[in-house]
């Protein structure tokens, strides 16, 4: 299966839910499937996950979804123990996991050889850990966490290839502020705060 | 560091605002981690490795938290990137207090060349910083590099020296 079949399986369910997604072709992929104010596409490799978990803790009553990569969490494997430590109801953690730095011309993670991403969630402490190998498990898996009130990670073994997308339009500090002011006008809180102006200030 | 230290910057923290906190310890951090994890005010996040912090962190931020990352200068080191591409590129306030070994003072001989690369690196990252380890001005320095770091949304460090460390 490709990661771009699993989103489109599951892009219809999306509703208000916040998503993080990894560097590489997921970003441009999910924009086209739900381009929408609660995206925020990191420009890193390696802290999606705990992007996502800093999100997750601040907003409990929020669905929080992260969109990961083999390669990604392969440098920040920690990142699994906070996370099941925490252990956050309202975050769900997939990794598409191709074997391979992709967007580097594709030389082998150490998930093309013995290691099983899931299987070290489960070490790291996840109850709810699991491997998906068609678009259908995948969509299934992704909906059963979904609609749980559980911490739940997703490993969806896919192939190499990026959707047939353009590429997403979003730079870095546009997405910023888009996502932080929607999240501020969603959740009637104040995250930038007013600048302060002298025009305001009174002196008696 | 002195329970006294620790009792302050956690009140100064708290006076601040700051509501989140990462943190990742140290002999000398010891007693600021556990007033930390005591703190009901503040919701304290150990974590494995200083840069997933400061993703935390940023992460806390973008969904209306005040954080900030309680460390040593090896783990600032180490977050380089992380505050590169997680923080200063879009444009992410967190506090850093930083525990800076290796500065005057240090009996470890292992110490003293983290300890001599941290202002450097602090400079050449852009990221505004100040010293400080008397306990009359932690105060007024939390409360300042926290109000600089929300108004300039870029990281801002206090590095805590030997006086407030031992």
């Amino acid at each position: 299966m490709k990661r771009y079949d699993c989103l489109k399986a599951i892009a219809p369910y999306f509703q208000d839910e916040l998503v993080v997604t990894n560097l590489g072709g997921v970003r441009h992929e999910w924009h086209a499937l739900r381009p929408h104010p609660g995206n925020y596409h990191l420009q890193n490799l390696g802290l999606t996950s705990s992007v996502g978990l800093g999100l997750a803790l601040a907003l409990p009553h929020r669905k929080v979804v992260i969109f990961d990569g083999d390669g990604s969490l392969l440098l920040n494997l920690g990142s699994l123990a906070t996370m099941a430590n925490r252990n956050p109801g309202n975050l769900i953690h997939v990794v598409f996991d191709n074997s391979c730095y992709e967007s580097s011309r594709g030389a082998p993670t150490a998930t093309a050889g013995v290691t099983d991403l899931a299987a070290v969630a489960k070490g790291a402490g996840f109850v709810n850990a699991t491997t998906a190998t068609t678009a259908e498990d995948f969509e299934e898996k992704f909906l059963q966490a979904l609609r749980s009130a559980e911490l739940h990670f997703i490993v969806a073994k896919v192939e190499p290839g990026v959707g047939d997308v353009p590429p997403a339009p979003l730079d870095s500090q546009e997405n910023k502020y888009t996502f932080v002011r929607y999240v501020e006008k969603a959740e009637k809180i104040s995250i930038l705060g007013s600048p302060h102006s002298r025009a305001y200030d009174r002196k008696s | 560091m002195q329970p006294k230290i620790a009792a302050e910057i956690v009140s100064a923290l708290k006076e601040a605002g700051v509501d989140f906190v990462a943190t990742l310890t140290e002999a000398n951090l010891h007693e600021l981690v556990m007033a930390l994890a005591e703190e009901r005010g503040i919701l304290h996040v150990p974590v494995t490795r200083e840069e997933e912090g400061i993703g935390i962190c940023a992460g806390a931020y973008l969904g209306g938290k005040r954080p900030a990352m309680v460390m040593m200068n090896a783990g600032f080191l180490l977050s380089a990137n992380a505050l590169a591409t997680v923080c200063l590129h879009p444009g992410i306030p967190v506090l850093m207090l930083i525990g800076h070994s290796g500065g005057l003072g240090e009996e470890n001989p292992s110490h003293g060349t983290v300890g001599m690369l941290t202002e450097p690196v602090l400079q050449a990252l852009h990221i505004v910083y100040d010293r400080l380890g008397r306990s009359e001005e932690i105060r007024r320095a939390v409360l300042d590099a926290h109000t600089l770091a929300r108004s300039s949304r870029r990281p801002v460090a206090l590095l805590l020296n030997k006086e407030a460390l031992r």
